[in-house]
């Protein structure tokens, strides 16, 4: 599961980043990194790019971009 | 021997950040000169160099950098400026680096922090929006963060300037703190990445202070986060500005999120034309008494033609679209300061990307309206480097200020006396480039192997910034310094053309005047043997050479020597216009008289009006398409790194203007309308 597939509201726990993605290494800069907890706060009006928040900042992330953030539910664990 | 020309050379303070962190202010704040400062992700474009404010006392050049988020770059332009930052071609290694970290951010921000204190800069870190962090009950303690990175660490405002003195302090001690020894890592993968992270998040567990402070402005924001802390889940400076979670619940609402945008969109283009109107009226008429009163004083000679028609009415021109300018910069100013730019083009992402674009595209295009030029050198903070090249293919394509006038004119020729329906015409034909631009970005989109042959990953990944009262005195500094860059790049073209027109129109001089028109009064005579000398001038020899090429659109030579004028800039069309058609009368009734001398010129040796609603409409046509700007071709050829793009450009955009320039006359008249 990724980014990509939360819902509006979901909270979730980055479990790995996929480092063949090509967008990988900025997704890390921005701070995406194993074991933060993010928030999908806000889809723009076509479901995408999403607004996660993370690490106390809000970030726009294109869906393209958020499927290499590899996720898990807690309450899933 | 190195030491000496350390010594000898003038020191160079760098200040380097992510996007948002203050940084932008930080250097306006230190420098006093006027500068952009940037709320939205990498607007700062070009380094500024600048000195230290005198009452400051340190004697440095003191650099802005482009903001970025950490020192590997992921696109050769970023490259460019990160290597910049290591040694600088002009200014060499910077001495100190005053590295900029937003507190609220404190984990992302520190990354660059870390990543440049690695590196061997002689570094000083200054952490921004202390408030913020307050306002989630938390403090940084910056003795222990001091401790912690080896370098000096202070807590300083920008936006507030309160204890600037500790901060000029710092600087002038690690100034002269001795020399370093920078090491450019070239080595940085994602996995260095990640355990700077992790270094820094344990570094955050030192550093970070909860404030028992009973003054604390948000308490449920402050409770929640304790609890987070209970729960073990991490720092507990995790949860976002809550003003801000309830401003975008509505902003980027699915719904209301687009309507409240083209609100804004249309807004901001209301104020640009119905706001500016009365100021440029103004200046209008004051450049005419002007030109009036340098013609009066100096008395009929060639000499006081070529200062009121060649250099004052050349700067008028350049001084007309000042009102129209600076309330596009002062609006967009706003919204970057507010926060809500960056928004915008998170809205506008998914509908770009399907052309081809990039949300980052946005701003550029809207600075389009105004003016191609820092349009296209905005286009710089697209780092995929087929949609930067799309999206300055198509920045011509947003109508200009420059067009407004010739519009104007035309459309005041077209329908007179009505004001709603030419309002109404001209809205259409804003939306009409749009449209256009949209159509041509998604056709090459289409065909992008054959024009656009670049490395591909598009991606859009970008900090919201947290929503802040725009600084008023800070946008207004800005939009001064936009205002003087416009006059000083536009300026000296527009007066150089204008004055290559006059030269070109008045010469060669030796005409005889026609004594028949001597008896109609003085100063009509003096006209009418101006227009005389025009049509005998080397501007009607290149006329003339047009003229085929004009006859098809059922323009003449008078028309294609305007049409070239406009290569200075379009809106001298309306001003070689008056020149070419005799226009007698100067002061504010010039427009009309000129729509009556329009409106009375025939094509030279037949009967037929040169301009009717077909030929207007056509010059409508032509003027929205043309490439007709020639500091356009150059910043494009500059920022595109060679001649293709503009000269395609050049081909695509003036032949299908001619073209359907063509088609829409030859149609008007086909169905009678002449």
């Amino acid at each position: 599961m990724t980014v990509a597939d939360l819902n509006f509201g979901q909270t979730a726990v980055i479990k790995n980043i996929d480092l063949k993605h090509p967008s990988s290494c900025r997704v890390i800069e921005y701070g995406f990194t194993p074991g933060q907890e993010l928030q999908v706060v806000n889809k723009s009006i076509f479901n995408d790019p999403l607004s996660v928040s993370l690490r106390g900042a809000l970030i726009a992330i294109r869906k393209h971009d958020a499927r290499c953030i590899e996720v898990i539910i807690p309450n899933e664990l | 021997m190195n030491s000496d020309t350390v010594t000898e050379r003038k020191k160079l303070i760098t200040l380097v950040g992510p996007p948002n962190s203050g940084k932008t202010t930080l250097f306006n704040l230190l420098s006093g000169k006027k500068h952009k400062t940037v709320n939205y992700p990498g607007a700062t474009i070009e380094y500024s160099v600048s000195g230290f404010l005198e009452q400051y006392g340190i004697s440095a050049y003191l650099m802005d950098s482009p903001g970025i988020v950490s020192l590997i770059p992921v696109s050769p332009d970023e490259k460019v400026t990160i290597d910049s930052l290591y040694t600088h071609p002009d200014y060499g290694k910077p001495d100190l680096v005053i590295v900029t970290v937003d507190t609220s951010q404190f984990s992302r921000h520190l990354l660059l922090a870390k990543q440049i204190i690695d590196s061997g800069f002689n570094t000083v870190v200054v952490l921004t929006m202390n408030d913020l962090l307050e306002e989630k009950n938390f403090t940084i303690d910056e003795n222990e963060l001091s401790r912690s990175l080896g370098c000096n660490v202070i807590k300083f405002d920008p936006r507030k300037s309160d204890g600037i003195d500790t901060l000029i302090n710092i600087l002038k001690q690690d100034l002269n703190a001795g020399q370093l020894k920078i090491q450019k890592r070239n080595d940085h993968t994602e996995e260095d990445v990640l355990c700077i992270y992790r270094e820094i998040e344990e570094l955050e567990k030192k550093v970070l202070r909860d404030l028992n402070n009973s003054s604390n402005n948000n308490p449920h924001i402050a409770k929640a986060n304790r609890e987070l802390v209970i729960a073990g889940r991490g720092a507990g400076i995790k949860i976002p500005d809550s003003l801000t979670l309830k401003i975008d619940s509505v902003l980027l609402h699915k719904f209301w999120g687009i309507f409240i945008f083209i609100l804004i969109m249309a807004l901001m283009f209301a104020s640009i034309f119905w706001v500016a109107s009365p100021a440029m009226d103004l200046i209008d008429t004051g450049i005419h008494n002007f030109e009036n009163f340098v013609n009066e004083g100096l008395g009929d000679n060639w000499f006081s033609d070529l200062l009121s028609q060649g250099i004052i009415g050349g700067l008028g021109v350049v001084l007309v679209f000042l009102p129209q300018i600076v309330i596009l910069f002062f609006v967009l100013g706003i919204l970057e300061d507010s926060g809500y730019l960056a928004r915008g083009a998170m809205i506008i992402d998914k509908p770009l990307s399907l052309l081809g674009l990039n949300g980052r595209s946005f701003v550029p295009m809207l600075s389009g309206f105004a003016c191609a030029i820092p349009a296209i050198m905005a286009a710089r903070t697209i780092q995929n480097k087929r949609e930067r090249i799309l999206t300055i293919f198509i920045i011509p394509l947003m109508s200009c200020s420059a067009r407004l006038p010739v519009y104007g004119l035309l459309l005041a020729f077209l329908f007179p006396g009505k004001y709603f329906l030419s309002g109404l015409i001209l809205a259409l034909i804003y939306v009409v480039g749009v449209i256009i631009s949209l159509i041509v970005a998604g056709i090459i989109n289409r065909y992008k192997r054959t024009f656009l042959n670049f490395e591909d990953n598009s991606s859009f990944i970008m900090e919201l910034p947290v929503y802040r009262v725009p600084k008023v005195s800070n946008v207004l500094k800005n939009t001064y310094s936009n205002a003087v860059q416009y006059l000083q790049k536009a300026g000296p073209t527009i007066v150089i053309f204008s004055l290559i027109l006059w030269l070109l129109t008045n010469f060669p001089a030796d005409v005889k005047t026609n004594p028949d028109d001597v008896s109609n009064g003085d100063s009509v005579a003096v006209q009418l043997s101006e227009s005389e000398r025009i049509s005998n001038s080397y501007a009607a020899d290149i006329g003339k050479v047009m003229e085929p090429v004009m006859r098809p659109l059922g323009l003449d030579w008078r028309v294609g020597v305007s049409l070239i004028a406009t290569f200075a800039a379009r809106e001298v069309f309306v001003s070689s216009l008056a020149l070419m058609f005799k226009v007698t009368e100067s002061d504010e009734n010039m427009s009309r008289s000129l729509i009556n001398e329009m409106k009375n010129a025939k094509i030279n040796g037949t009967g037929q009006n040169l301009f009717t609603t077909a030929t207007a409409a056509g010059l409508i046509v032509f003027f929205m398409l043309a490439l007709q700007c020639i500091s356009t071709i150059a910043i494009t050829k500059k920022e595109t790194g060679g001649w293709r793009i503009p000269v395609l450009q050049i081909i695509v955009y003036t032949g299908s203007a001619y073209l359907l320039t063509f088609l829409t006359v030859n149609g008007l008249r086909f169905f009678g309308i002449n």
